[in-house]
């Protein structure tokens, strides 16, 4: 990949101070383009090079894939297990079981990578900035005419490049559960998508710590702090949340909140949870009914619940998403009808809008929903945020790297060059 | 000959502190021009400015007629710079580190080979190709920094402190290459706080403490100045009380501020006066039948030798709160 990627702006003679400012004007969007393009490139050749050395980077892909084919095998083996011995489960057809385990041998592998890819972006990039800091090549770096944007973005998808190619391994890996049926190529799709952004998102995160701290190793210890915050924070928080304003147990004690924790926890508490997301692609290929979606509700107690329905059939509580707001999102939107001002429900079970408690509200029993309508409401949500906070890490990284703190985008190209 | 890099009343100003004090700096284009001063006098943080790596907070500086504050792009395509501390990648190959750069200056492909094999046998380093750099000793990898720096052909140099940490081998080789380069028509502007370290080196340098140049000028020209007023280390033979007296005759010299005795028969006599007055002292001394054994300046060190120079009244305003 050496010499035939674009080559940088054509160089010019010792002319710069003469040539008229027009001229240099007009030629500069397209030569900065490609200015830009030439340092990202010599960044990221750079990066690969160094990380593609040697055996180890293909030693560890060797044994990251032995480990992920043999826990999909053991997780297939578990989820036949359960099926045989779980009573409530018997009764369906074959293609029925079998589509049950291509749904928890998906899930498994998905959450696996999705782990894998939660702890390495950071790790890969959180020493980016920083180690070139320490090194003093950041000013050698600086001091050329390359832009902090192809410095940043340079690192960042080098960095990632690795990641990416654990990712893309394991696709094949994943395409096992096509044998077991129960999930669509869509759902691989979905979950692959996920996966990416969120390593671009975590990526950015940690190169922006990186850009920010001084010492790579304080760098190191942010950046897994802040992921510990992501992942286990957030779904921390709106469990914490959901148990306080009374949202579990079919929402039968609802309205009770301390403070503002009232009401359902907002949807965006979970926007930047790495697992959210793919859980809900997850759940949402078993229609909100399988073993990964009724796991995570256990877990939690039901304050955090992808399920379609829960509270024994009480209620359809609108526990769309990850009980979240009511808009209709998350994995299955099982109650179209649900009021859109708040409610709260009386002890005798008859539900009333908050602003107006004389009104009773009427709710329509669950329509079922057919297969895949509606389903993609959480996830996509989350990307987007993912999509903004990316860019906007990845700004301020530049204006972090950039020596003179200053607005740059893209370098001018030659202008006196030789 | 014009004056490739210039600076007007450069100052730089950190909370608490004032690193760069109005500072004007001429150099002349094919120089090999050095910065002295102690540490902290300023000198890194005004090739750093030079550079494009910090922005003054006021004050001109301009590189080959490009203001280095107005058009930072156009200044780096003209000019190398090799900080103090200059990093190695790890994991990285010679040649790969100068291609590296060469891209970061957008030289293409074709033309980027050529120049890495002209550089490395320019820096010497052509057996070194395939190496990795970390594997290099330090003067070689000190030599494929300078290289790094060539790889756009840049008209002016800013060398911070290139000679420190080498053994006196890797300096007399850097000694020749920089010799090399200027003979190609670069400038070369190097920072040090060690005199004797330039003074083989530079066609002129500048001497710099508290942000401000105390004096420029050509090496011998300075070194005679900072002279006037130096230590001198005399080892007298005898016993002590010829010592005694050999101290006694000095200290009665007009121009000795002080003389002590140090252990083995050396005295230590602060001394204002030049060549010229050592010595007539030193021939008063042998007429006065002290058997003198050495005579010798001690001081080479630059701090030294401030000490003596500054407090003569040298610079009271700009100075570092």
């Amino acid at each position: 990949m050496d010499e035939a990627i674009v080559e940088a702006a054509p160089v010019e003679p010792v002319d710069g101070a003469g040539r008229s400012p027009a001229r240099r004007r007009r030629s500069n969007p397209l030569r900065a383009a490609r200015s830009g393009l030439g340092g990202i490139t010599a960044v990221g050749v750079k990066e690969l090079r160094g990380r593609a050395r040697g055996r180890r980077a293909f030693v560890v892909l060797t044994f990251y894939l032995l480990f992920l084919g043999l826990f999909a095998w053991a997780w297939e083996l578990v989820a036949e297990r359960t099926y045989v011995q779980n009573a409530s489960l018997q009764g369906g057809s074959a293609a029925f079981a079998s589509a049950q385990v291509g749904q928890e041998v998906f899930g498994a592998l998905i959450l696996i990578e999705t782990l894998l890819v939660v702890f390495l972006a950071p790790a890969f990039t959180s020493g980016a900035i920083s180690l070139e800091r320490e090194k003093q090549t950041l000013d050698m770096l600086a001091a050329t005419p390359i832009s902090s944007l192809a410095i940043v973005v340079g690192k960042l998808f080098s960095a990632l490049a690795y990641v990416f190619l654990l990712i893309a391994a394991s696709i094949p890996l994943t395409a096992i559960v096509f044998v077991f049926g129960g999930v669509g190529p869509d759902d691989v799709l979905r979950a692959y998508t996920v996966l990416i952004v969120s390593a671009i998102g975590l990526g950015a995160l940690g190169l922006f710590i990186s850009a920010l701290m001084q010492r790579t190793q304080g760098a190191t210890v942010v950046t897994f702090f802040a992921v510990l915050f992501l992942s286990l924070g957030t779904m921390f928080g709106v469990l914490f949340w959901n148990t306080m304003a009374g949202v579990n147990r079919g929402g039968l004690v609802a309205a009770q909140g301390v403070g503002p924790i009232r009401g359902t926890a907002p949807e965006a508490l979970l926007w930047f949870n790495p697992f959210a997301a793919e859980y809900d692609v997850i759940c949402g290929a078993s229609d909100g009914y399988g073993g990964w979606c009724s796991r995570l509700n256990t877990v939690t107690n039901g304050a955090i619940s992808v399920t379609g329905y829960s509270g024994g059939g009480v209620l359809p509580t609108p526990q769309a998403g990850f009980g979240v707001d009511n808009s209709g999102g998350g994995v299955i939107a099982p109650v179209p009808a649900i009021p859109a001002a708040p409610v709260k429900i009386l002890p005798d079970g008859t539900v009333v809008a908050i602003d107006n408690p004389g009104a009773q509200v009427p709710f329509a029993t669950a329509d079922p929903q057919p297969f895949g309508v509606r389903r993609d409401t959480f996830w996509p949500r989350s990307l987007r945020a993912w999509a903004i906070l990316s860019l906007v890490l990845v700004v301020a990284s530049i204006q972090l790297v950039s020596p003179t703190r200053r607005w740059r985008w893209l370098r001018r190209p030659a202008l006196g060059a030789r | 000959m014009t004056d490739i890099v210039v600076t007007r009343g450069l100052v730089k100003r950190y909370p608490g502190t004032v690193a760069v004090a109005g500072l004007d700096l001429a150099v002349a284009e094919g120089e090999i021009y050095g910065l002295v001063g102690p540490n902290g006098a300023g000198k890194t943080t005004t090739l750093r400015i030079l550079a494009t790596l910090l922005t003054a907070t006021s004050g001109q500086a301009e590189v080959a007629g490009i203001d280095v504050r107005r058009n930072p792009d156009a200044a780096r395509r003209v000019l190398g710079f090799m900080p103090d501390v200059f990093g190695v990648y790890d994991d990285m190959k010679v040649w790969e580190y100068l291609d590296f750069f060469a891209r970061c200056y957008g030289i293409p492909g074709a033309r980027r080979r050529r120049m890495i094999g002209d550089l490395l046998e320019l820096v010497d380093l052509g057996d070194k190709r395939d190496a990795y750099v970390q594997s290099l000793s330090r003067g070689m990898q000190q030599r494929l920094c300078l290289a790094h720096t060539l790889v756009h052909d840049p008209q002016v140099l800013l060398l911070d402190e290139p000679a420190s940490g080498l053994d006196p081998r890797a300096r007399v080789e850097l000694r020749e290459l920089l010799r090399e380069l200027r003979s190609l028509g670069k400038t070369i502007v190097i920072s040090s706080h060690i005199l004797p370290e330039l003074e083989e080196l530079c066609t002129a340098v500048a001497i710099v403490d508290h942000g401000q140049v105390l004096t420029q000028g050509k090496v011998a020209d300075i070194e005679r100045q900072l002279r006037f007023g130096a230590v001198l280390r005399i080892a007298i033979l005898g016993d002590g009380d010829a010592i005694e007296a050999a101290r006694a005759h000095l200290e009665g010299d007009h121009r000795v501020a002080s003389a002590t005795v140090l252990d083995g028969g050396v005295i230590e006599v602060g001394f204002r006066g030049d060549d010229e007055a050592a010595a007539e002292l030193l021939a008063a001394a042998i007429a006065a039948g002290i058997r003198v054994a050495s005579f010798a300046r001690a001081a080479s060190d630059l701090e030294e030798l401030f000490l003596q120079v500054t407090s003569a009244g040298e610079p009271a305003q700009g100075r570092v709160a």
